[in-house]
């Protein structure tokens, strides 16, 4: 084994080379993770909303939220239904709600776009992970006014605290922003049913329920009775399924991804492989030398290996780096499934920082693989001969 | 002439080095001609929507409002508009897949008067005009799903709670492929009437076609003013207008890719300018050799960055070529998301690549150049590597 000492210093030596061969990766590394960061937080924002146990009710043929309508009487009926599971204070756990899409304008300039109001019963609060009030109050039922996320409010005109937005020309108050774990409903602006509908001129009409059953065991027979209800025409799916399916959201995004990160890195590849060549080349009497002295082929082959890793990983490490000052950062794109605005953070999990360092390790073995094999294939007398 | 030679001989001396920076530029450029090129594609998009004279009428609160099919009339008899058709987006499944292209509820009537760059078959107008439950299609979309005419297309509502049971009596061509099937929306009102009356008599949005480009602003106003106090006040725009609405709902994307490619640019002229530095450096002593004959600074300067310059263009040209390919590739499997193809696309984005693997090669070789020309000849004869 070639001391490490050995690889440190030729680095070193070569300092201009191996810190430009540094920044390249690097780059590439910091494009492809903040790609795959942007993803991961779109991915996480339609993940975390599913609870196994919760439900939502579509018309049958509806694909989402926004598509849906369910008559009044089925309404009723299915909020009467038993293993409803019910909230502390023995109210069932089931909201009924009024989903439509609005086009608004987002701050800055940003162009208009669609965003989801949700009108519900106070009781769907107890069906968001984590949902809290985190400045102002919560709405009161019947005066007109709404609520919605942190980063709503920032992104979009007339959604700020105190505020107010515009439904059917009938103004909605923003009084409180709420926090729900980064879920799905962080994109929403929520009002009260009644006062939705009736601004709508609606009255009455329902989009979905959404409800928890109180077994996991009664969930099936639950379903059943909802689904084959011939007069209901009604459909029923787990909340992680629903999100699941939406997935399909941002699958363009992770095309895109895919296709940045891959171009790059293929790039970046040419390049360290660039960067190792011409070590093995500038230093072939030196191999010669360590050939001469008793190291094996392996151990030189490991050796020149080991350095082009060396660079690479520093690069990557860097790149990694560089991303953090966007970590949480807010930004929001086009969700096709439901034709709206989805906000989501930049999220640079273990994970993704670990495909970036894959990313790197690829460029490091995959570069130095060949620069290395034609260091070990000299013969000692020919490196050692040259000048 | 000669220079050009000697510039060439130096690429081509070390071929491992200047493949490899070749390809490393080449990928990284092919990637951004895909990027732009999507970019490009959009843009055109809107600017081709400019030229049709077309206006769209939408409820103002967005595609969830109420359109009164009474409007279309009242849009038609608007001074300055030409044809005007209720246009409703249907979104229906066809048996598995979720919308697997656009459907629209429109008027048989009128529908080729407003899409006046489309043609049909004046028989197979007719007969569409005759049966309510016909539709016609983009002639490309019927090859891609192989249908004939006459064949049922069965599509089951998703916000509209009923299905249609189409037949497919016409197909139509557009200068552009839009992925589209039309249909009579009067079979869908009938339909809709049947479920819920309240709901029905909806036309979803109102296209229509206006005399000339420089009135449509005032069209626009003229029709929103006139429905401003009614139930159902709306929101005119031009079609590029509205075609940028669906640009702008992808939201900061665009910047995103705005910066990787910056971002490209820059790792790209730190890796070639590596490769230009590492040949210079090993050819010290000839540059000095040059210099002792008598090359001057300035021929010394123009011949590194002429190297550097065609190693970039070189790997700039291939990468743009590559990157074309894949944008015809992807334009041929889902025209929805890349609705142009690259022969409707050539244009100055194209050009600005080419500058960008010109600039790459200029930046790359500027420091090994300077250097090479500064170099002093005792220094440079004296220097062992």
């Amino acid at each position: 084994m070639i001391p490490l000492k050995y690889n440190f210093r030729n680095l070193r030596v070569r300092w201009v080379t191996t810190l430009m061969t540094i920044l390249g990766t690097g780059l590439v590394v910091w494009a492809s993770v903040l790609t795959f960061g942007l993803v991961d937080g779109l991915d996480h924002a339609l993940a975390t909303t599913g609870d196994p146990l919760d439900l939502i009710v579509l018309r049958k043929g509806a694909n989402d939220e926004t598509s849906s309508s369910i008559g009044a009487q089925a309404a009723r009926e299915i909020t009467n239904l038993g293993g409803i599971a019910r909230s502390p204070d023995g109210q069932p756990l089931c909201s009924s709600e009024f989903v439509t899409i609005l086009t608004k304008p987002r701050r800055n300039e940003g162009g208009t776009t669609n965003v989801i109001v949700r009108g519900l019963d106070p009781v769907g609060r107890l069906l968001r992970p984590d949902f809290k009030i985190i400045e102002g109050r919560d709405l009161k039922p019947g005066v007109n006014e709404a609520i919605t996320s942190r980063s709503m409010a920032n992104r979009f005109e007339n959604l700020g605290l105190n505020e107010s937005i515009e439904i059917n020309k009938i103004g909605f108050k923003i009084v409180g922003i709420f926090s729900a774990a980064g879920s799905a409903a962080e994109s929403e602006v929520w009002t009260d049913l009644r006062d939705l509908t009736t601004s709508q001129r609606v009255p009455n009409a329902i989009s979905i329920i959404n409800f928890r059953v109180d077994d996991p065991a009664a969930l099936p027979t639950l379903v059943d009775r909802i689904t084959d209800d011939e007069q209901f025409k009604l459909k029923v799916i787990g909340e992680p399924q629903y999100f699941e399916e939406q997935k399909s959201a941002s699958i363009a995004l992770k095309f895109i991804g895919f296709v940045i990160a891959g171009f790059l890195t293929v790039g970046a590849m040419f390049a360290a492989a660039n960067t190792m060549f011409s070590a093995v080349a500038s230093r072939s009497r030196e191999i010669g030398t360590l050939r001469a002295i008793g190291f094996r082929r392996r151990s030189v082959l490991a050796s020149f290996l080991l350095e082009s890793l060396v660079i690479c990983l520093l690069g990557g490490l860097l790149g990694c780096l560089a991303t953090l000052p966007f970590n949480g950062l807010s930004t929001g794109t086009a969700n096709w499934a439901t034709f709206s605005e989805i906000t989501f953070s930049f999220r640079f999990g273990p994970s993704v920082l670990l495909r970036g360092m894959c990313l790197a390790l690829a460029m490091g073995l995959l570069g130095g693989l060949f620069p290395a094999i034609r260091a070990v294939r000299v013969s000692i007398i020919d490196a050692l001969r040259q000048r | 002439m000669k220079l050009l030679q000697y510039i060439w001989r130096n690429v081509s001396r070390n071929k491992l080095r200047s493949s490899l920076t070749i390809l490393s530029v080449g990928f990284s450029l092919a990637l951004m001609t895909v990027l732009y090129g999507y970019l490009a594609m959009q843009e055109a998009w809107g600017k081709a929507a400019v030229k049709r004279q077309r206006i769209v009428v939408m409820n103002k609160q967005g595609f969830s409002g109420r359109m009164p099919i009474a409007y279309v009339e009242r849009v038609r008899s608007t001074e300055g508009v030409v044809a005007a058709v209720p246009y409703a987006w249907f979104g229906g499944n066809l048996q598995e897949e979720q919308m697997p292209f656009a459907q629209f509820g429109t008027d048989p009537d009128e529908v080729f008067n407003v899409w006046n760059e489309m043609k049909i078959d004046p028989e197979q107008l007719a007969t569409w005009q005759r049966e309510r439950q016909g539709c016609v299609v983009d002639r490309k979309l019927a090859e891609k799903r192989k249908w004939n005419i006459g064949d049922r297309i069965p599509l089951q509502g998703t916000f509209y709670p009923f299905s249609l049971d189409l037949k497919l009596v016409g197909v139509f061509d557009a200068p552009q492929y839009t992925d589209s099937l039309w249909f009579d929306w009067r079979y869908s009102d009938e339909e809709m009437r049947k479920v819920a009356e309240d709901q029905a008599g909806n036309a979803g949005t109102i296209f229509a076609r206006c005399a000339s480009t420089p009135i449509m602003p005032e069209v626009c106003e003229t029709i929103d003013t006139r429905f401003a106090n009614s139930d159902n006040p709306t929101r005119s725009q031009t079609e590029a207008a509205f075609a940028q609405m669906f640009t702008d709902m992808l939201g900061n994307i665009q910047e995103y890719i705005r910066n990787i490619a910056l971002a490209v640019i820059f790792s790209l002229s730190l890796v070639a300018g590596n490769a230009m530095a590492m040949s210079m450096r090993e050819r010290t002593t000839e540059v000095a050799v040059l210099k002792a004959i008598g090359f001057s600074k300035s021929r010394i300067l123009s011949m590194v960055l002429g190297e550097s310059t065609m190693i970039a263009l070189l790997g700039g040209l291939l990468g743009i070529g590559a990157g074309a390919a894949c944008l015809q590739t992807l334009h041929g499997i889902s025209a929805q998301f890349f609705p142009l193809s690259i022969y409707q696309l050539t244009g100055p984005w194209l050009l600005g690549l080419v500058c960008v693997a010109v600039g790459i090669g200029l930046v790359s070789g500027l420091v090994p150049a300077v250097r090479a020309a500064q170099l002093s000849v005792v220094d440079g004869l004296r220097r062992v590597i």
